[in-house]
């Protein structure tokens, strides 16, 4: 059964780069085009880890990992952000939201891989 | 020429400027006025002194007609050139503004097509690299393997139909053993025949001999002599039945021992042909996984090309937001300028827009290090496409 994972990002392009890393290692993947879309789309669900982008319009990243953190079923579910954000103060925002990596664009396809795994199988 | 600290033209109307505007205003007659007076003055008036003096008023009232003019039609330029640039920011920039973000929702667009194709592409090389290995999908075990195997399990066949055979030739052989003792066993019992019927013949003429007393003797005798050609009869037959049956036999075992030999050569050419076709087979193979190995390499190759250029595409998103960033910060400026016009048209005070205002706002909506290093002109570095960067876990 292949794991699932959501990629949230207002950029179309960027869904489809992650898109095509996530699925050539055998991952299903679900995108939103920001926060509040990937919540609407969470719910009744099973996703196992989430990638985020933290500048988005209507709800950023941050915010939604505030708000995926209170939905019980998803309170443990580990989110990863990919941002081109590089300042320190935003970084320590998302940690202490509950993100449990920070990933800054431009992104290689391994290195995305590397992280997924880590943190699915962890 | 506006003041360098707050932006105005003029300074602002109050109760002592005032009068020593009108005084400015008044001061091209009140010198006229001086002058017709000085004139007058030392002594009578006479029609030259009267004609100087009212030429001096005529000149001193000119002069201030021309300075209202000058200063009516610059006061107009000035509201002209705020309504211009107020123009400016309400029907120019939206339409920059519309052309930025219309290039960047095209570049995006077009981008995400390009990924899209790109996933194509990986997926059919997947397709493609799965197909040429047929080998992987049979378990891990080649074509060759699995056809030689089966072709030496139908060899095996073979042989074991070929000893089959010889064991039933080998029967057969020991049947004609059984033969050959039932034709002794016919033989002798022909013989036994032979030796009773002689007895009963000599004891049908002893009881000749013996006379009335002897009858009796006679034709027992005689029984003797018939049950004596019976079984010389049977005996007959059985070697008869038995000539027959060892002749069936014998063409029974001629037919096996031709079918173990053809057997044995169509087994002995089988193999030679299994082998031939099998070599043939394992050259071809070979050259398939060859081709297969090259195709494998070949897309391995794409695919690290196209997780490369996956990389590189990630330039969209860098290049929209720095868009994005701009185009805020450019309609921003149409809300700036409608309050310069206001606070022109209601104070009479030019005030230029406030630079560090509108850098303040772009600098503090950049996320990128390179936004950063652009907006600090820091040159060629801060152009350069970033390189892929470290993960930071929590």
């Amino acid at each position: 059964m292949a794991k699932t994972i959501m990629i949230v990002d207002d950029s179309a392009s960027l869904r489809q780069v992650v898109s095509i890393a996530l699925r050539s290692a055998g991952y299903d993947v679900i995108e939103g085009c920001d926060g509040v879309d990937a919540l609407r789309q969470l719910t009744g669900q099973k996703v196992h880890l989430i990638i985020s982008d933290v500048n988005m319009p209507n709800m950023d990243g941050i915010s939604l990992v505030k708000a995926v953190k209170q939905l019980p079923a998803y309170k443990f579910t580990p989110i990863v952000m990919l941002t081109t954000e590089s300042q320190e103060a935003k970084k320590a925002a998302g940690q202490a939201a509950g993100a449990k990596a920070w990933m800054l664009k431009p992104f290689s396809p391994p290195q995305l891989l590397n992280v997924v795994q880590k943190l699915v199988l962890a | 020429m506006a003041d360098t600290k707050t932006g105005e033209f003029f300074p602002r109307p109050t109760g002592g400027s005032q009068i020593a505007r009108r005084l400015n205003q008044m001061h091209g007659s009140a010198v006229g006025l001086a002058g017709a007076l000085a004139v007058l003055a030392p002594g009578s008036v006479t029609p030259g002194r009267a004609l100087a003096a009212a030429a001096l008023m005529i000149s001193g009232a000119a002069g201030d007609w021309h300075r209202a003019r000058s200063r009516s039609a610059a006061e107009g330029a000035t509201a002209a050139f705020v309504a211009g640039t107020e123009q400016l920011g309400r029907d120019v920039l939206p339409v920059w503004s519309a052309h930025i973000e219309n290039a960047r929702a095209q570049m995006e667009h077009a981008v995400a097509a390009l990924a899209l194709r790109f996933g194509g592409i990986v997926d059919r090389l997947d397709e493609a690299l799965k197909a040429s290995h047929p080998a992987a999908a049979q378990g891990g075990e080649g074509v060759f393997e699995v056809s030689t195997r089966e072709l030496h399990a139908v060899l095996e066949s073979l042989r074991t139909a070929m000893t089959s055979n010889r064991d039933l030739h080998a029967e057969v052989q020991s049947l004609g053993r059984f033969v050959d003792e039932l034709l002794q066993m016919a033989a002798e019992v022909s013989s036994i025949s032979a030796q009773t019927n002689m007895l009963a013949i000599n004891a049908a003429i002893e009881a000749a001999h013996a006379g009335e007393n002897g009858r009796g003797f006679g034709v027992l005798a005689q029984e003797v002599r018939k049950l004596s050609g019976l079984s010389g009869d049977t005996a007959r037959r059985m070697a008869d039945k038995v000539n027959v049956i060892s002749a069936a036999i014998k063409a029974a075992r001629q037919s096996a021992e031709q079918s173990t030999e053809r057997g044995s050569a169509a087994a002995a050419a089988a193999e030679s042909s299994i082998s031939e076709v099998l070599g043939n087979f394992r050259s071809v193979t070979e050259e398939l996984e060859a081709s297969a190995d090259v195709l494998t390499r070949e897309s391995q190759g794409i695919q690290a090309e196209i997780v490369e250029a996956l990389v590189q595409l990630q330039f969209q998103d860098r290049v929209s937001q720095r868009m994005t960033h701009v185009r805020h910060n450019i309609e921003r400026l149409p809300e700036l300028l409608r309050d310069t016009r206001h606070r022109y048209e209601t104070e009479r005070a030019l005030q230029a827009v406030d630079t560090g205002v509108l850098l303040a706002e772009l600098e503090s909506s950049y996320a990128m290090a390179d936004e950063r290093a652009t907006h600090k002109r820091e040159g060629a570095a801060a152009a350069a496409a970033p390189a892929v960067e470290e993960v930071t876990f929590f």
